[in-house]
């Protein structure tokens, strides 16, 4: 009889129920909280943005750099090779192969008339020359 | 109880853990913190110096030389980048070893250069120059040597394409880019133009990624009065001369009189500016505006200019030369000829000395000398020869007689070839002092600014310029000069010989040889000078050995630039601007046969059909009748018809077209 008059232990259990109740949506903080984001986004946004500049800046600067190294060594094949027409056209290479292997002989007065003198008109004491 | 006990040292244990790591993290955080404080503030100067010092390279850009061109635009020096090649001793562990096979790479490696380059290989230093300027072959062949420690770096080179040609008006550069001499030294500061600063930014492997900076500016490009195709034809009879007659060496000048340029210049020895270095001092010394020599009759123009202009001779006077002597003090001057009484133009004609001294000795040595001065003598004349000697001339104030009577005929002056051209020039252009120049135009930046030409002074009239012509063309025509007479053009000069003077004495075996001449000599479009130096071949008159040397020089010349021949020139060439349509079929080709010799009064007109237009020109030139041509090819169709009868100075009408099988006829006219 003693342990059957042991005090039963109760616990109460809410039963809470709280389907009901919804919570409200706080437009404010909603909308600071997107206004944030959006910053966020437009700080990181212009932070690429000026990344991508920095990189393509230093990719563009790399590129102009191979492109006038390639530029000064087309210029410098060319320079060798005008130097080298210029060579060839020496009037004492010209007379000797003339004369040596084509057996050329220059013609005298008596065989080559000069009739008539083109002089080109002269040129002004100030002007443009095309580069070459 | 017991669960709020296990909620509670959980919480704590939670809790502890928490501000562990918050602890860890922040002390992380400090530790970087502190970290960037220091690389960025402490050690900021510092760091930075190393970066300047590793990404940017402050180099000096070198400006590229400036060109030098012909009056034609042809180049005639010229620079390019060529490979230098040099050493990192620090880097080579066997210097002979490295020095055995670079000199079996290069050529010419003497022992002596070995030697060096050892030694230079064996020193603590972290650059060292083996051999600068190198052909691509050399460079080809020491690159493929792959050696450590050497490697290549790009200097500019000068180039003169054309070797020897004007070498003593061009001048040459160093090895480290200055004009030595000439026109090279002369205007080395504007040719040189001004280097430039680069600033170069590279990153960790040494690539560029940005250059900025003032560019180098290039050098200005020169544009010479010299023609290139009349300066080797000038060098080359000039070289056949002296060697035909065993000279010393010898000068030619050609110019143009009216405007002073210098087309030619040329001496003999002479020498390869691309390989100055190996050339003595004699071949490189421009004698004809460096050394002096006594004139001697060629100075007589002079002498007779003073007299005609103070009109104190007249040019028909009477001049009585005693028999080819004269003695003043106790010094006796002879001629090569014994003459009696010449005319003052005989005198200059025959170049009696006699007969210069009476005509000098008339006009006095104050007269004489103001004119020897006004013809540029004395002075230096152009200002693109720095080296230029001025001449030695006497006061006319210490002139006694001996030296009045030596003046006058050239002697006791000491002149350059340039000055003597100049004063012939003179007379060839009526009387103005022309200052010669070989400059002719700076090209800046895309602009051609020419360089006018400047006329100095009067030094005689007009009337005086027209007299003395006369008699040079009479000493070319029946005078000492003959064997400078050029068919089809009057030619004015004058010759001259004059003993040399060595050791105080004038010697009997060497003598200059010289004569001077201009043509067509009324319409002067060239003066031609030609010196030749102790003649050793038998002959040394300026009359056979300079005088020919002048003819072959101003035939070639003529020719090369289109003069026309003064006496009987060939009638003018019309040629119609637009090409004739196709006329179709044509005859073979036919052989142009003169049907009348020139001369006659009437001539038959050959069969030109199937001729080219030069052969037809030529045969119609010969003549006497004038052509009208048009169209390109070969003669298709000409007026009058062939067999017609023509006066000498009618004309023929040839049109030219592409030739097409033969058996077809176009008739004589479209």
């Amino acid at each position: 009889m003693q342990g059957t008059l042991e005090a039963t232990q109760y616990a109460f259990r809410k039963d809470v129920r709280n389907n009901s109740i919804v919570r409200e949506v706080d437009q404010a903080r909603q909308r600071e909280l997107w206004e944030s984001v959006a910053i966020g986004l437009l700080l990181v946004a212009l932070l690429l943005f000026s990344a991508w500049q920095h990189f393509e800046l230093l990719r563009y600067g790399y590129r102009i750099e191979q492109m006038q190294q390639q530029r000064a060594t087309e210029d410098e094949i060319s320079r060798h090779l005008r130097l080298e027409v210029e060579t060839l056209r020496s009037p004492d290479r010209i007379e000797r192969l003339a004369t040596e292997r084509l057996d050329m002989v220059a013609p005298g007065l008596d065989e080559a008339i000069v009739i008539e003198r083109v002089v080109p008109p002269e040129a002004p004491p100030s002007s443009l020359v095309a580069k070459r | 109880m017991a669960e709020e006990t296990a909620s509670s040292a959980w919480r704590r244990i939670i809790r502890t853990r928490a501000i562990g790591l918050a602890i860890a993290f922040a002390v992380w955080a400090a530790a970087i913190e502190a970290r960037l404080v220091d690389l960025q503030v402490f050690q900021r100067a510092d760091l930075q110096a190393r970066a300047d010092r590793q990404q940017n390279r402050t180099i000096a850009a070198a400006a590229r030389r400036g060109e030098i061109l012909d009056r034609h635009g042809r180049i005639l020096a010229y620079s390019v980048d060529s490979d230098s090649i040099y050493a990192v001793p620090t880097e080579i562990d066997d210097p002979e070893k490295t020095t055995a096979a670079l000199c079996g790479a290069l050529d010419d490696c003497s022992p002596r250069e070995r030697e060096a380059l050892v030694e230079r290989l064996k020193r603590p230093k972290v650059f060292s120059f083996v051999r600068r300027q190198v052909s691509p072959a050399e460079a080809r062949r020491v690159a493929g040597l792959g050696l450590a420690g050497v490697g290549f770096i790009k200097e500019s080179r000068r180039f003169y394409p054309n070797r020897e040609l004007a070498a003593h008006l061009l001048g040459y550069v160093g090895i480290d880019g200055n004009g030595l001499d000439g026109i090279e030294a002369a205007y080395d500061r504007q040719i040189g133009g001004r280097p430039g600063t680069i600033l170069i930014q590279t990153d960790a492997r040494r690539q560029a990624f940005s250059r900025i900076g003032r560019p180098p500016t290039p050098g200005t490009t020169l544009e010479l009065t010299i023609d290139g195709g009349l300066q080797h034809i000038v060098e080359r009879e000039l070289r056949a001369g002296v060697v035909e007659n065993r000279a010393a060496g010898g000068s030619a000048i050609v110019v143009d009189p009216h405007t002073g340029e210098i087309l030619a210049l040329a001496n003999e020895p002479t020498f390869n500016p691309n390989a100055f270095s190996v050339a003595g001092e004699e071949a490189r010394r421009n004698r004809a505006v460096q050394d002096l020599y006594e004139p001697g009759s060629t100075f007589k123009v002079v002498t007779a200019s003073a007299a005609i202009e103070e009109k104190v001779w007249s040019p028909s006077d009477l001049v009585d030369v005693s028999g080819g002597m004269i003695r003043i003090g106790s010094r006796v001057v002879d001629d090569v000829h014994s003459y009696g009484v010449l005319s003052f133009t005989d005198v200059i004609v025959k170049s009696s000395n006699v007969g210069a001294i009476k005509i000098g000795l008339r006009l006095g040595a104050d007269r004489l000398g103001r004119y020897v001065q006004r013809f540029g003598f004395g002075t230096r004349l152009s200002p693109d020869f720095p080296s230029e000697n001025a001449g030695i001339v006497w006061k006319p104030t210490e002139w006694n007689d001996s030296a009045l009577a030596s003046v006058s005929m050239g002697y006791q002056v000491g002149v350059t070839p340039l000055q003597m051209a100049t004063a012939v020039s003179t007379v060839a252009n009526g009387g103005e002092i022309v200052q010669p120049r070989v400059v002719r135009a700076a090209i800046v930046n895309g602009r051609r600014v020419e360089v006018p030409h400047k006329v100095l002074r009067r030094a005689i009239s007009l009337a005086t310029a027209a007299e003395l012509t006369t008699i040079m063309e009479q000493v070319v025509e029946r005078g000492t000069a003959k064997a400078a007479q050029i068919p089809g053009y009057s030619v004015a000069g004058k010759t001259g010989t004059a003993a040399k003077l060595i050791d105080g004495h004038y010697s009997r075996s060497d003598y200059n040889a010289s004569f001077v001449g201009f043509l067509p000599s009324r319409k002067p479009a060239l003066t031609v000078l030609v010196v030749i130096d102790a003649p050793k071949a038998g002959a040394y008159f300026g009359g056979t050995v300079a005088a020919p040397i002048f003819r072959r020089i101003a035939e070639a010349a003529v020719q090369y630039l289109g003069i026309p021949p003064a006496i009987s020139p060939a009638p003018p060439v019309l040629v119609l601007r637009r090409a004739a349509a196709d006329l179709g079929p044509s005859s073979p080709v036919a052989t142009v046969v003169p049907a009348v010799a020139a001369g006659s009064r009437a001539a038959v007109v050959p069969e030109f059909r199937g001729c080219g237009a030069r052969d037809a020109i030529g045969a119609l030139a010969r003549l006497g009748i004038t052509a009208r041509v048009s169209g390109s090819g070969v003669v298709v169709a000409q007026d009058p018809a062939p067999g017609s009868l023509l006066d000498p100075g009618a004309s023929v009408r040839l049109w030219l077209g592409r030739p097409v099988a033969s058996g077809e006829h176009p008739g004589s006219q479209p």
